[in-house]
């Protein structure tokens, strides 16, 4: 399906839907080339390819927005998209206007970001880099068994938006990932597993012995981990682990949860809710960001904001719907989800602080390093910002890293957590995340609750 | 769906370099949902997704290529890049067509793709207008009915040729307890391959109530201890502590490539004698269930453990090359942008011989789990975790105090060993298993079991 077919047919659509009886109505289309390698054993073990597309469709009848999906485009859709979406909206009864929307002088946005460094992803270049890193990641220990998983994907894609008030707009985006995860086993018989990931939009950008050094730290740097005695720890979040903690609980700061009394932010835009040192902004077109995102799937024209201005609440993200509901403008953050749109962040970045790592270890004297949260999905409750999870990382000792530890939880409370944040570093990373990248430092927690079971 | 014609000129197309095996799967799904939240109506959806995708074998070597677009021409193309990718030693043969092999595990008497969404928001609206006047402490109901019908083709170079059908309804209400600052919620989800008569006949009104006493306990509930102690997991949901700390690390997506620690274990004692456990994708109706799988073989009920030994190991046609065996019928997918691989559909730890109310007699302390979250596992270290919604203190054989916020952590290889009393309750529940192939439904099931000690990762000390 090329680009020009789709968008005659969105026109079309379009149309039909203002004849069929919408106030208005709004198409969007987007598509996704793929390809990716998996090295095993010295050789391509997996190849794959990919092209695939989807239509989404949605029409406004007396303040009920309705929505229909579907990747097939013929005569035949039409009328299934329109009648699906028409039977939807009689079923809504949500008491929030919806809003098919168009900024007259903002209304034919084109933006591409695809740039020739994209043609440089070839099954050819990717095996060779694949291969080269395997063996390289094999020779950097003799305990290294295996390296289970090491894949490299690229992906591009069009997005396309058209509706019945005039909104035109095109953007694209690409990207790559490479990702590798080896297993080791100790003198003792004791396994232990590491990866790390890289991303980037321009293969050559690769950096293989900073990716090798990191990978070895990921792995080898936790051969002989075990747990540790329970109790409450000056905790140092890995910049790694900071990202995945702070945005398992990011749906508190969008405008639809705190509407629907799922976040116990409401209410509190204005008032100090974090550390003085915590910043937090979200920026679209962040120049470092591999992903520029210049307005939102509604058509809305996306801006920087902080999220959190030292310590305090400064605004929470807003959808056209949100945004009414609270008497505000959309802050550009209305993303497809599923059937449907609600918030989502872009780019977030954490202001760094002026520490580096190491001088946050020295901060904290002794507690312990936390670089991998796992079972996010389940081990959280976020809206009451209560967590325990299974994690694993270091002891701090003597303000130095010390020895790694594993098979312990860490418990708490975001709320509380985001406001006894005593130091932020300057180590930045950055993540794929939300709609685009989270940039983070590491932070240093004043206490959090670790359980271990520790036989000395 | 393709014409047999079309197929075999893909097949051949595919087959034109060195592959010794080539797939085509077609995948058409339909789905509709609603939502309510408080009573409103807040999403209705419907949508139509198809799509195909070729697999190439080579050994143990695999070229995957799939689009939305299901053009012949545009198959055809991507065939050829599929063979030009594909590294093997000969080219391979294509076996006639068998005839077309239709099947269905679906136990439907109300079609749900017929009724009207507009009798789904009526039924979810008894739960909501039951639960926001069953106490001043809930404050938010929301609750979601989704149905999707889903045929999957597959036809390969041996002659396969088979369209299995899906047919799954899911129902979800989730109710929220605030009190202060805090919230908790409550929460069931049961899923079915039976139509809509599930939903009618569905205890709504008990279970809404349910929810709403376990958002209520939790939201006056203290946090649960850090420590190593005695755990019993109740029954259904309980489950998927086998389903991440033994059902993943069975999966040949693991043992195939050497990186599970039950690798080379067939026959050996790897779980306490007490526990059995199957993974039976034939019963009929049941969530999880299948009768062909995606790469077109006809679905079993396999014994995975019997009184704790290892008997047999969840094989697809890739992990068969590597593991020099036979494919066991249990490759998923989510849909066509995922190539097969080894996946767990109801996966269960079978009826023991302990009365639930003896096994907590005899505990002296301990947590007893009665609702549980999701988990997850490392399958090369065992290290698994999973997250317990609502839970009691065990003191002197009595359940006491509710507790919240414990997750539980161990090795998987460790758990097995240490379950030492099974319940005669076994029961089933339904949830989504993510991984490699994507999100497919399964179920997760056991009785009561006690495991004699697991670390509670709690808040208090």
């Amino acid at each position: 399906m090329d680009i020009k077919t789709a968008e005659k047919f969105m026109e079309k659509l379009v149309k039909a839907g203002i004849d069929y009886g919408f106030e208005s109505c709004e198409a969007s289309f987007s598509q996704n080339s793929s390809m990716s390698i998996d090295i095993h054993n010295g050789e391509v073990s997996s190849y794959e390819n990919s092209a695939t597309s989807g239509l989404s469709f949605r029409g406004l009848k007396n303040g009920q927005m309705g929505y229909c999906s579907t990747n097939i485009l013929d005569e035949d859709s039409i009328d299934f998209l329109l009648k699906s979406a028409m039977e939807n909206c009689e079923v809504l009864n949500d008491e929030d206007p919806q809003f098919i929307y168009c900024d007259e002088n903002n209304k034919n946005l084109y933006f591409s970001q695809v740039t020739d460094a994209y043609a440089k992803n070839t099954y050819k270049s990717f095996s060779e880099l694949g291969l080269k890193l395997e063996k390289a990641i094999l020779a950097l220990d003799d305990r290294i068994d295996a390296v289970d998983n090491l894949s490299i994907t690229c992906s591009t894609g069009p997005f396309l938006i058209i509706n019945s008030k005039g909104l035109h707009s095109y953007r694209d985006s690409d990207g790559m990932s490479l990702y590798a995860a080896a297993r080791a086993t100790d003198s003792d018989g004791s396994v232990k597993s590491g990866s790390h990931f890289w991303i980037g939009n321009d293969i050559d950008d690769f950096d293989m012995d900073k990716f090798l050094a990191k990978f070895k730290e990921n792995l080898i740097g936790k051969m002989g981990a075990k747990s540790c005695k329970p109790g409450s720890y000056k905790t140092v979040l890995k910049s790694e682990a900071f990202q995945q903690f702070f945005m398992v609980f990011f749906s508190n700061f969008l405008a639809t949860s705190m509407q629907r009394g799922l976040s116990l932010l409401a209410g509190k835009e204005g008032e100090k809710i974090a550390s003085d040192i915590l910043t937090v902004r979200e920026e679209p077109m962040y120049e470092k960001a591999l992903t520029k995102i210049p307005f939102d799937d509604e058509g809305v024209l996306t801006t920087n904001k902080a999220i959190i201005d030292k310590g305090v609440f400064a605004t929470a993200l807003y959808d056209l719907k949100s945004a009414y509901k609270a008497g505000k403008n959309s802050t550009g953050n209305g993303f497809k989800s599923g059937s449907t749109v609600s918030e989502a962040p872009t780019n977030l970045i954490v202001e760094p602080g002026n520490k580096t790592y190491e001088e946050l270890l020295k901060d904290a004297g002794e507690g312990i390093i936390l670089t991998d949260l796992s079972g996010l999905h389940a081990g959280v409750n976020p809206i009451s910002g209560d967590f325990s999870l299974l994690c694993e990382g270091y002891l701090i000792e003597n303000g130095k890293q010390g020895r790694p530890v594993e098979q312990i939880t860490v418990a708490g409370n975001f709320f509380d957590a985001i406001k006894s944040i005593e130091a932020v570093g300057n180590d930045i990373i950055n993540l794929p995340s939300g709609e685009g990248e989270f940039f983070t430092p590491s932070v240093l927690i004043s206490s959090l609750a670790i359980s271990g079971d520790d036989e000395e | 769906m393709f014409n047999d014609s079309d197929v075999q000129r893909i097949l051949e197309q595919a087959m034109s370099t060195t592959a010794d095996f080539a797939e085509v799967f077609q995948e058409v799904t339909e789905s509709k949902s609603v939502g309510l939240l408080n009573g409103k109506v807040i999403r209705a959806s419907t949508g139509f997704d198809s799509g195909t995708g070729i697999r190439l074998l080579a050994g143990t070597n695999s070229v995957y290529v799939y689009s939305s677009d299901n053009d012949i021409e545009v198959l055809l193309k991507l065939a050829k890049e599929a063979a030009a990718a594909i590294k093997g030693n000969d080219k391979g043969q294509i076996e006639a067509l068998k005839e077309l092999c239709k099947t269905s595990k679906a136990n439907v008497q109300i079609d749900p793709m017929n009724v009207p969404k507009t009798d789904m928001v009526d039924f979810l609206r008894n739960s909501s207008d039951y639960a926001l006047s069953y106490s001043p402490l809930i404050t938010q109901v929301a609750g979601s009915i989704a149905s999707s019908v889903r045929t999957a083709r597959v036809i390969n170079t041996r002659g396969v040729n088979t369209e299995d059908t899906t047919r799954r309804i899911r129902l979800s209400v989730e109710t929220i307890a605030t009190k202060d600052n805090e919230k908790q919620s409550g929460r069931v989800a049961p899923g079915t391959m039976k139509g809509y008569e599930f939903i009618n006949e569905y205890p709504l009104i008990d279970k809404t109530r349910e929810c709403c006493d376990t958002a209520i306990r939790m939201v006056n509930a203290g946090y649960a201890p850090s420590a190593k102690m005695p755990v019993i997991l109740c029954n259904g949901f309980g489950g998927v502590i086998f389903h991440e700390a033994c059902g993943h690390a069975l999966e040949a997506t693991a043992v195939g490539i050497k990186a599970s620690y039950f690798n080379d274990m067939k026959g050996q004692q790897i779980a306490s004698s007490v526990v059995s456990a199957r993974d039976n994708a034939l019963i009929d109706g049941e969530w999880g269930s299948y009768a062909t799988d995606d790469e077109g073989n006809a679905s079993s009920d396999l014994l995975l453990i019997e009184n704790g030994i290892l008997k047999n190991y969840l094989v697809d046609e890739l992990g068969a090359r590597r593991m020099n065996c036979k494919p066991t019928g249990c490759a998923r997918r989510q849909d066509y942008s995922y190539a097969p691989t080894s996946r767990m559909s109801n996966t269960f730890i079978c009826k023991g011989e302990s009365d639930p109310k003896d096994i907590i007699a005899d505990t002296e302390y301990g947590l007893y789990c009665t609702n549980m979250g999701g988990g997850s596992v490392d399958t090369s270290t065992g290290d698994f975790n999973f997250a317990v919604n609502e839970a009691y203190m065990i003191r002197n054989g009595k359940i006491a105090e509710p507790v919240r916020g414990a997750t539980l952590i161990g090795k998987g290889q460790e758990i097995l060993k240490n379950i030492d009393m099974v319940g005669n309750d076994l029961e089933l529940a339904a949830g989504m298993c993510g991984s490699v192939s994507g999100g497919v439904p399964v179920t997760v099931g056991q009785p009561t079991i006690r495991v004699s000690s697991i670390l509670v990762g709690g808040r208090e000390a």
